[in-house]
């Protein structure tokens, strides 16, 4: 990205601006650190069909495409796990979550970040990150459950991919 | 993978009932049970500990340094916990909640939070799938958090070796276990009966699930002590869209059954068991498609 | 013995006479703990009854009180002046409980999760951080013949500030006379919170393994706080002697027992009680009154 930067400040200053946003359109997708929840701590893991519960976050980082895994220390809260989890992975420059089932408590944490999500996503991890690579998954824009109170995630699975 | 908690409101209703035979009709499932200071099911289903671990509950304040007496940290409490003597502070191990308030206001650092074990939890094998129970101490505290964690551990269990269900039964009342047995389930199954008492919690109950947006089901059991009450739960049901499942037959012969650690869906000439199998087969339908 | 003078009403008036507080407990849920704490209240005639299940509270479809007063419940939840601009970090760090979430300077609050410590306050940056009373339940008072001072705790459905409600029913314990208190199911907190202040302590169980294995643990708690107890049997023939038994075994004194009777049964369905089933048990519960004082030196 900061090579691209160098580049279109030699082509023309006056453009700068334009090609920035031509660039983030291009790019912005696919250069961040997203989150995906794992049952395992390798790609080939399947992604954790629960977000504030699940055992381990593969954090894979699009621009370098390497990634660490982490364990989820939050899963033992009572209600508050994926408010935790959610916190935690902020504070770690996640620009993007990726789950089966993403609850209202860890919704509202994560909005409240600009984060974008992604839920009702299953498979392994490796083929989630390529769908998002290819803009193939769908952002979720309410948690799964409607629900005022917070503490429950219940029904159904999502199902968007 | 669906969770199906059982849970009554009211205390004595059948929930273990429902929940073993349910757990002997399931296949590819794991078992909970969440009355976690009352547990019974590994009673009746006897199985194989293979996992036994502590539980360590949630902190609660100690006086670990030299109390000067200024009476900071009782004016502080909001939970009645620290009474002041002239001598000394005492902190009420009942009533304190681990919030961390008499530690942060104490000026010589005589108070800490310290997390001690509560109880224990056990991951073991019945014959008819994985249980995953606990014991809470007696008397202890944050009995919502220990309930959390078995269900971490049975949705990992689950997880790990591709069940397709996991059958909590639940605790009595609306409180913190009962909210942790529903945090995130599929399934609410609430076994009431046909008594003033049994109506009120049911409908409290459900007031809990709706909540939460869970799809709920609902059992009567002993519904022929009172057909009045029976009616008056079942137009509840269809105003409320709650689906009536099972109306089961009182029967001396259930606890009979149950006191002998045996399952009443055995005994085919008991209209209870038959009632039980019924309601078994038009849940399961949610479950196992086609 | 002991005597009471009782005005109908809210009111106590000077008694004379000792305090006496029975609480009715049982690890196991539905064995009978509000049939006995009713019966009992009926019996005795003068006392006050408190209804401690506030998740579940069903003694007053038993005697059907006249109530005079309700009081709501509150706890203080903060909130947080966003348009200062403040940083509420801090808050977030404190929180036990997770009901306060700091991303990227935004505040996200959690209402169900908190226990209204006044945390936030604390450490919160100053004028930034105020609080605001939330209704978790209420107490009712009120007033049942023949003699009964009756109270009861509601919990709102989906709070889980159970010990917030029972906390406020302690404030109307009285410290004279006979107080019966129906506890709620179980052996964790909200069992030991209605069960702390008893003078004795009634085990409600039925005759079956799982009776018995919530009868051991709840006769631990109760050793543990020093609590003399007895027990009640109730459903008697559903099961097996197994819990008869080990009473006799433990010298632990079984107060009554209750027979598996459908009529009964039916009976409570209805919301009507043993003495009102058949007369004969009004002498039955002040037989257990009277054993309790002589046990207790009252």
């Amino acid at each position: 990205m900061e090579q691209r930067w160098e580049e279109s400040d030699d082509i023309c200053k006056n453009s700068h601006s334009c090609l920035v946003i031509i660039y983030n359109l291009f790019y912005w997708e696919v250069d961040m650190k997203i989150a995906i929840s794992s049952s395992g701590t390798s790609l080939d893991s399947n992604v954790d069909p629960r977000f504030g519960r699940c055992q381990y976050y593969i954090i894979y980082d699009t621009n370098t495409d390497s990634f660490e895994y982490v364990d989820n220390e939050s899963r033992q809260a009572m209600g508050g796990a994926g408010i935790q989890a959610s916190q935690f992975l902020v504070n770690k420059n996640i620009e993007a979550v990726i789950s089966g089932n993403i609850g209202p408590n860890s919704y509202r944490v994560l909005s409240a970040a600009s984060i974008k999500i992604y839920s009702g996503v299953t498979g392994t991890v490796k083929d989630a990150v390529e769908k998002f690579k290819k803009d193939e998954l769908k952002g979720t824009s309410a948690p799964d459950v409607q629900s005022h109170f917070g503490a429950g995630s219940g029904m159904g699975r999502g199902g968007r991919l | 993978m669906k969770q199906l908690t059982i849970i009554s409101g009211k205390g004595g209703t059948g929930k273990t009932t429902v929940a073993s035979n349910f757990i002997k009709l399931a296949r590819d499932h794991v078992a909970v049970d969440c009355d976690v200071d009352a547990a019974n099911l590994h009673i009746l289903l006897n199985p194989d500990i293979k996992k036994k671990e502590e539980f360590i509950g949630g902190p609660v304040a100690e006086v670990t340094g030299e109390c000067i007496n200024c009476g900071k940290c009782e004016e502080a409490c909001r939970f009645d916990a620290i009474s002041n003597s002239e001598t000394d502070i005492e902190i009420d191990s009942v009533r304190c909640e681990g919030c961390g308030v008499c530690e942060y206001v104490c000026p010589v650092n005589a108070i800490e939070l310290k997390s001690g074990r509560q109880g224990d939890y056990y991951i073991s094998e019945s014959k008819f799938c994985t249980l995953v129970h606990a014991r809470l101490n007696p008397g202890a505290e944050n009995s919502g958090l220990l309930v959390a964690k078995i269900r971490n551990i049975a949705e990992d269990t689950a997880d790990k070796n591709s069940k397709e269900l996991i059958i909590i039964d639940g605790a009595p009342g609306i409180g913190c276990p009962v909210i942790a047995s529903l945090n995130g389930v599929d399934y609410a199954l609430i076994v009431t009966e046909p008594t003033i008492s049994g109506i009120s919690d049911f409908i409290k109950v459900f007031e809990v699930t709706k909540f939460f947006n869970i799809k709920t089901f609902v059992c009567i059991n002993k519904y022929d002590i009172n057909l009045d009450n029976t009616n008056k739960i079942s137009d509840f049901c269809n105003k409320n869209k709650i689906e009536l499942i099972g109306k089961v037959p009182y029967d001396d012969k259930v606890s009979v059954y149950l006191s002998n650690k045996k399952f009443i869906i055995d005994d085919s000439s008991s209209e209870a068991g038959r009632e039980i199998t019924g309601m078994w087969k038009a849940f399961s339908s949610y479950i196992y498609p086609g | 013995m002991y005597n009471l003078i009782l005005e109908q009403g809210l009111e106590w008036e000077e008694e004379v006479g000792c305090k006496l507080i029975i609480s009715v407990a049982s690890g196991k849920g539905g064995t009978g703990k509000t049939t006995i704490a009713t019966n009992l209240a009926l019996s005795a005639g003068y006392c006050q009854l408190m209804d401690y299940d506030v998740e579940a509270p069903n003694a007053s479809f038993f005697l059907n009180p006249d109530i005079k007063h309700v009081k709501k419940v509150t706890i203080k939840h903060p909130y947080f002046l966003k348009e200062t601009g403040a940083d509420f970090s801090k808050c977030a760090e404190f929180c036990n409980y997770n009901a306060v979430a700091v991303v990227k300077s935004e505040v996200v609050f959690f209402p169900e999760l908190c226990h209204g410590c006044g945390g936030c306050l604390l450490v919160g940056p100053e004028g930034a951080v105020r609080e605001k009373d939330v209704i978790v339940g209420e107490v009712e008072k009120g007033y049942a013949d023949p003699g009964i001072n009756f109270f009861k705790g509601n919990l709102k459905p989906g709070s889980m500030r159970t010990v917030s409600i029972q906390s406020e029913l302690d404030k109307s314990l009285e410290k004279s006379g006979l107080v019966i208190i129906d506890c709620p199911p179980g052996n964790a907190c909200s069992m030991v919170f209605a069960v702390k202040d008893s003078d004795y302590s009634i085990l409600v169980t039925e005759p079956t393994p799982y009776g018995l294995n919530d009868l051991l643990i709840s006769i631990e708690v109760l050793k543990n706080m020093n609590i003399p107890y007895g027990v009640i049997i109730n459903r008697d023939g559903i099961g097996n002697d197994e819990v008869e038994n080990y009473c006799k075994r433990n010298n632990i004194k079984i107060l009554l027992k209750i027979p598996n009777d459908k009529e009964i049964a039916k009976f409570y369905s209805r919301g009507e009680t043993l003495i009102e089933y058949d007369k004969s048990w009004k002498s039955k519960f002040e037989s257990i009154l009277k054993e309790i004082e002589k046990e207790i030196g009252r």
